[in-house]
């Protein structure tokens, strides 16, 4: 379904989606959000992607990550190869992809990974009581606050691996569902 | 205590990396582990052997009463280096044994977990720890049963063994549950001082039955015996380590924990004596029907199983103290001899009695084990077996109703197990013959030296056994007893009516192996008689399970997400309504009808749009049109939260209606066209059902309406949200900090329906390629 309308407003809302949905994970504890809202939120700008440029689009342009290099040369020195490197990964990307020596590694990032990342934020921050002999979920918090952002404490973890793990689950989904 | 459980589960997860850094050299550290906890167990034991039980606590679930409690006393010290000594052995063993397997690193996990495990069992202190390293070991033996998971029938053994003891170990939960409800603890050290409580609760009887039920599958008892024999499938180091000298006394050490506690009622004597003097009895008989070396030696170890069980059930102090007497002196023999087949196996590629022979020559050290193992189970003179057989009848002798059916038991295992003795320790290799069996390969020094050495620790037990055996055993006695024991073992008693018995066992046992061809030879008239034997009915019991299994997942699964709905929706009608009929409040309409003066505007309107909305929902002929409908439906709900200060509810909803709209609208030309396949009337009915659900809730909250919210959980969870859990927002402090438990539980079930919905779309696309 290629809409030339919303496929240029998906890419500028996007961002601000993306904005607004941590924004309002981080709000939740105060104020009505938190991470099932901001990850359904977060989901949507991605849903919305694929609905118009379609889930292998998506997966390209959020989902993987691109990194190129080419071996060290046999005099080079290791500090000089790292620093050519991160010129080559940092500063000249869009270059470096049509570069006929340069290789490249690709990490997809399955949606699977974010659901068990999300899954795991949500446990460990559970965990981290246990270890200082609490119960288990016993919460901590931080003495100062982050502007915006609030206090940062366990049961934001907690919210972020929700967070995660709602948008790694919408996006499962949705591309399941929309795979030719 | 805890140190050594903890290395040993970190030790067993590390075993495949160890065997890819170390190759072949992967058994030095598997062996050091046991070898170091032995060791430590070993500087433990004066503290024990001078009668202190050590104790060791670790809260675990505190608010549940289970602890990961340790205790250790004379019967966990027994069992602990037995596992732990006979593990080092073994280990060593399994290095020479499977050398150059690939899978040499899986099989060193499932061991070194199993051992652990087994660690565990016998020094847990709490009944709940026991039940979860039970379980353990009954995992850990599948696994190991099942290695050469290639192979069906070993696949089928298995998951025979997990069945069978898995099943004792759920009845096994249930009775230590009613025991610790009987006992009002879970805690060993003092339920062990509760004992006529226990025995005089109500719930006495099931608990019996329960806990009796899981020893008995463990240990192989008759019925249950018959998953033993199968699980010879695995590998010769496990059967001898697990199915012989440690897993299937687990059963056994649970009886012997428990006797305390659970013993000295008529009940428990009876059910043990039957039940074990049965298994006795049966192991003996089936054992000479055999002639695959490691058959024959799983049959006696039933059999030598059922006398322990028997002997743990006629419960006299002579009696416990045969047992743990002969528990040492069978672990010691039975182990060695089962290592000395699983060597003959390895060396020559047969297990089979009649084609081994004239091994002494090319076998020397395995020989030399194998006679001393022998002897010490024909029950010879310095032998350790020897005082374990003296005290055996000496125990089945005393003054009781019973004793020569119980001295009769005792002898014919005697006689049996001579017989296999003579036919294993001498026959087939220091018999002469003229053609010895070739070998495919030399004996090897990992091979042999585990069952040497622990032959010569049968003999040295058995010429000094007042050195370290007799405390040792004195004190596990005595933890069965509960009062303290004096007992002596000596090698020699004089001339008297019990070293005549063995002489006369040791003179029938080997007219039993002369005859042991002819013996044979009777082997198949039984068969007709297996037919109605466990194993048959287990393997019926197996196929009918899995029959009627299917036949109720087509019924119930049948692919209709209609019906699935449906038949949630109708069940918690039901219920909601038998329980309205039985003692509901009444709704008093009347009183409330002037509260629809108080209706809002926006309300009004909401309702103006929901209604209209639904009708045109049942007339709409197209998936769009209805999505979109059922979208202003969703939405005008979300209003609804939003106007009864749920911003939260509400936000929430608003999105998952543009979710489901977006994911609806990716799929809706994938769908085929919209037919009406079924009969108007089947529509009709489901029109119905949502009319009665409807109503239903309309009513319910009608009720719950009537009546002023009494609750003090708003000012509570109002109050503290901010001091306690430091936000103001008191939905999402609920759902991340003071129920989040159950919060990590419902992400749980998202991930997983997510992984469900993958595999269910994945499998349909799969199918659709094929056609």
């Amino acid at each position: 379904m290629k809409t030339i309308i919303l496929a240029t407003a998906i890419r500028i809302l996007i961002p601000i989606f993306i904005i607004f949905s941590v924004y309002t994970l981080f709000r939740g504890h105060n104020h009505p959000g938190g991470g099932f809202i901001g990850g359904l939120i977060g989901a949507i700008a991605f849903v919305f992607h694929t609905m118009t440029h379609g889930p292998q689009q998506t997966v390209d342009t959020f989902l993987k990550l691109n990194f190129y290099g080419y071996p060290r040369q046999p005099n080079q020195s290791r500090s000089l190869y790292l620093m050519r490197m991160m010129r080559v990964n940092v500063w000249r990307r869009r270059k470096m992809a049509r570069h006929p020596e340069i290789k490249h590694r690709m990490i997809r990032i399955e949606s699977v990974y974010i659901i068990a990342t999300g899954l795991l934020l949500a446990a460990t921050s559970g965990v981290v009581g246990l270890l200082s002999g609490q119960p288990f979920m016993h919460a901590y918090w931080a003495d100062f606050y982050i502007p915006v952002l609030g206090k940062p404490g366990t049961p934001i973890l907690f919210d972020l691996g929700v967070y995660l793990l709602v948008i790694g689950v919408v996006l499962k989904i949705t591309f399941v569902m929309s795979e030719e | 205590m805890f140190l050594a459980i903890l290395a040993g589960f970190l030790l067993a997860f590390a075993a495949p990396l160890l065997y890819r850094w170390l190759g072949k050299w992967v058994y030095v550290p598997m062996a050091l582990l046991p070898f170091s906890i032995f060791i430590y167990l070993l500087t433990l034991a004066p503290a024990v052997l001078a009668g202190n039980n050590l104790g060791e606590l670790h809260a675990w679930a505190p608010s549940l009463n289970i602890n990961l409690h340790f205790f250790l006393d004379g019967l966990s010290l027994l069992f602990a280096l037995l596992i732990t000594g006979f593990g080092t052995l073994i280990m060593l063993y399994a290095g020479g044994y499977l050398k150059g397997h690939p899978l040499l690193g899986r099989f060193y996990l499932y061991l070194a977990l199993f051992m652990t495990a087994m660690l565990g069992l016998v020094l847990a202190g709490n009944i709940i720890s026991i039940f979860i390293f039970w379980e353990l070991t009954s995992i850990s033996s599948y696994l190991l049963i099942g290695f050469g998971h290639d192979k069906e029938s070993s696949r089928n053994s298995a998951l025979q063994a997990l069945l069978v003891t898995g099943l004792g170990g759920l009845a096994l939960m249930g009775g230590l549950i009613l025991v610790g409800m009987a006992g009002e603890t879970y805690t060993l050290s003092e339920l062990l001082d509760r004992g006529d409580m226990v025995t005089n609760h109500a719930l006495y009887l099931p608990a019996l039955v329960l806990v009796l039920l899981g020893a008995f599958t463990k240990s192989a008892q008759f019925p249950f015996h018959f998953w033993l024999p199968n699980a010879m499938a695995a590998p010769t180091p496990v059967s001898a380590y697990l199915h012989s000298a440690t897993m299937v006394k687990a059963g056994v050490y649970l009886l012997a924990r428990l006797t305390p506690v659970m013993g000295g009622t008529n009940e428990w004597q009876y059910t043990l004596m039957v039940v074990g003097g049965i298994t006795t009895v049966l192991g003996a008989l089936l054992a000479t029907q055999h002639t695959d070396l490691k058959a024959i030696l799983a049959y006696t170890t039933i059999s030598a199983l059922g006398l322990l069980v028997t002997m743990t059930g006629i419960g006299t102090a002579p009696a416990l103290e045969a047992m743990v007497v002969f528990l040492l002196a069978h672990a010691l023999y039975k182990g060695t001899l089962f290592l000395v087949a699983g060597n003959v196996d390895h060396a020559t590629g047969t297990r089979e009695l009649t084609q081994l022979e004239g091994l002494s020559g090319s076998m020397r050290y395995t020989a030399i084990a194998a006679l001393l193992a022998g002897m010490s189970m024909a029950g010879l003179l310095p032998f350790f077996g020897f005082i374990g057989k003296e005290l055996l009848y000496e125990a089945t002798l005393q003054e009781s109703p019973f004793r020569w059916m119980l001295f009769a038991v005792s002898f014919f295992s005697g006689m049996v197990f001579v017989a296999v003795a003579i036919a294993l320790g001498y026959g087939i290799f220091w018999r002469r013959s003229a053609s010895p069996t070739p070998l495919q390969h030399a004996d090897k020094a990992l091979l042999y030296l585990p069952p040497v050495l622990l032959a010569c620790t049968g003999l040295v037990f058995g010429l000094l056994p007042g050195f370290f055996v007799t405390p040792l055993l004195q004190r596990a006695a005595e933890g069965m007893l509960g009062v303290e024991q004096v007992f002596e073992l000596a090698l020699w008693h004089g001339f008297n009516l019990v070293l005549g018995l063995s002489l006369l066992t040791v003179l029938l046992g080997y007219v039993v192996y002369h005859f042991s061809n002819r013996l044979l030879s009777y082997a198949n008239r039984f068969n007709r008689l297996y037919l109605f034997g466990p194993a048959n009915l287990y393997q019926m019991g197996l196929k009918g399970f899995l029959k009627g299994a299917t036949k109720i997942t087509a019924f119930i699964q049948n692919g209709y997400l209609r019906s699935y709905i449906a038949a949630i929706i109708t069940a918690h009608i039901a219920l909601v309504v038998l329980s309205l009929w039985r003692n509901g409040p009444r709704l008093e309409l009347v009183n409330r009808l002037p509260e629809l003066g108080q209706l809002r505007m926006y309300e009004v309107v909401l309702l103006l749009m929901i209604v209209p909305a639904l009708i045109f929902l049942f007339k709409s002929r197209s998936r769009l049109t209805s999505i979109a409908i059922m979208g202003i439906i969703g939405y005008s709900v979300a209003l609804f939260y939003i106007l009864f200060g749920a911003p939260d509810v509400a936000a929430t909803q608003l999105l998952i209606e543009t979710l489901t709209v977006v994911i609806f609208v990716l799929i809706l030309h994938k769908l085929p066209a919209f037919t009406y396949l079924s009969h108007a009337s089947e529509r009709y009915k489901y029109v119905l059902l949502s009319l009665a659900f409807g109503a239903m809730m309309t009513y319910v909250i009608l009720i719950v309406k009537q009546y002023p919210l009494d609750s003090q959980l708003k000012a509570y969870y109002g109050e503290s949200s901010y001091l306690l859990g430091q936000g103001r927002n008191i939905v999402n402090v609920i759902l991340v900090d003071f129920r989040a438990l159950d919060t990590l539980g419902e992400i749980v079930v998202l991930a997983v329906a997510a992984i469900g919905i993958l595999a269910m779309l994945k499998l349909r696309m799969q199918k659709g390629d094929k056609s």
